[in-house]
């Protein structure tokens, strides 16, 4: 890379939220790596009698990343990237961010390597209703007055 | 081989107006060289389950497994 490595110039920022494993940054940073599970559990049912959740019983949080197969780079023509900077300065006037969910990165500034996993189970389970209503208390409702 | 040559002249940015960054995602101003976003979001048709309230499933060895304090998880003696 030829040239000084870029600085950045902030005017204004307005974050309102930025959630769980997310990053927030005004400069430099070699690596990032958000990493998040979730088992977003709705049920009709106490806590202290519903048992726990475990990630373990679930092949979302152990499945491998997909592969991404690239001829070109195992074969080793790689692809050389060369940088020339005449102008080392990146100016953000302003930023207005309302939300920032998991895993996510809000940057202004230079960043070698970006890794975000986000995995989320959700899981719903209610108890059934009685299926017919009793007969008396539906012809009372159909009846006009 | 391929060389790819890069100048990176004036960047300026004058206002960006986000209303949300989701899961796994980037709003970057600058350089990157590598990025990798892996985002799974698990709700099938049959995660939903009206009947009785059977159970959550345990793993096995689930005393050695991480699950949530303070609801019930029995703790490891």
């Amino acid at each position: 890379m030829n040239g000084e490595i870029r600085t950045a110039v902030i005017g204004f920022v307005y974050v309102v939220s930025a959630a769980s494993a997310s990053a927030v940054q005004f400069g430099d940073r070699g690596e990032t790596a958000g990493r998040l599970r979730a088992l977003a559990v709705q049920r009709a049912e106490d806590h202290l009698t519903a048992g726990s959740v475990y990630f373990e019983s679930y092949d979302l949080f152990s499945r491998p990343y997909p592969v991404l197969s690239d001829e070109a780079f195992d074969s080793g023509n790689a692809v050389t990237v060369r940088r020339d900077n005449p102008c080392q300065r990146i100016s953000v006037g302003c930023i207005r961010v309302i939300a920032a969910s998991s895993a996510s990165s809000i940057q202004a500034g230079n960043n070698m390597r970006l890794l975000g996993d986000s995995r989320i189970k959700h899981i719903r389970q209610y108890p059934k209703k009685a299926a017919f209503h009793a007969l008396g208390s539906v012809s009372q409702q159909l009846d006009p007055p | 081989m391929i060389h790819f040559h890069v100048v990176n002249h004036c960047l300026s940015v004058g206002g960006i107006d986000v209303l949300g960054v989701s899961s796994a995602s980037m709003l970057q101003v600058g350089d990157n060289d590598y990025v990798a976003l892996y985002s799974m979001f698990d709700t099938p048709p049959e995660s939903v389950i009206i009947g009785p309230l059977a159970p959550l499933p345990e793993p096995e060895r689930a005393e050695l497994s991480a699950g949530e304090p303070g609801s019930g998880r029995k703790e490891k003696q």
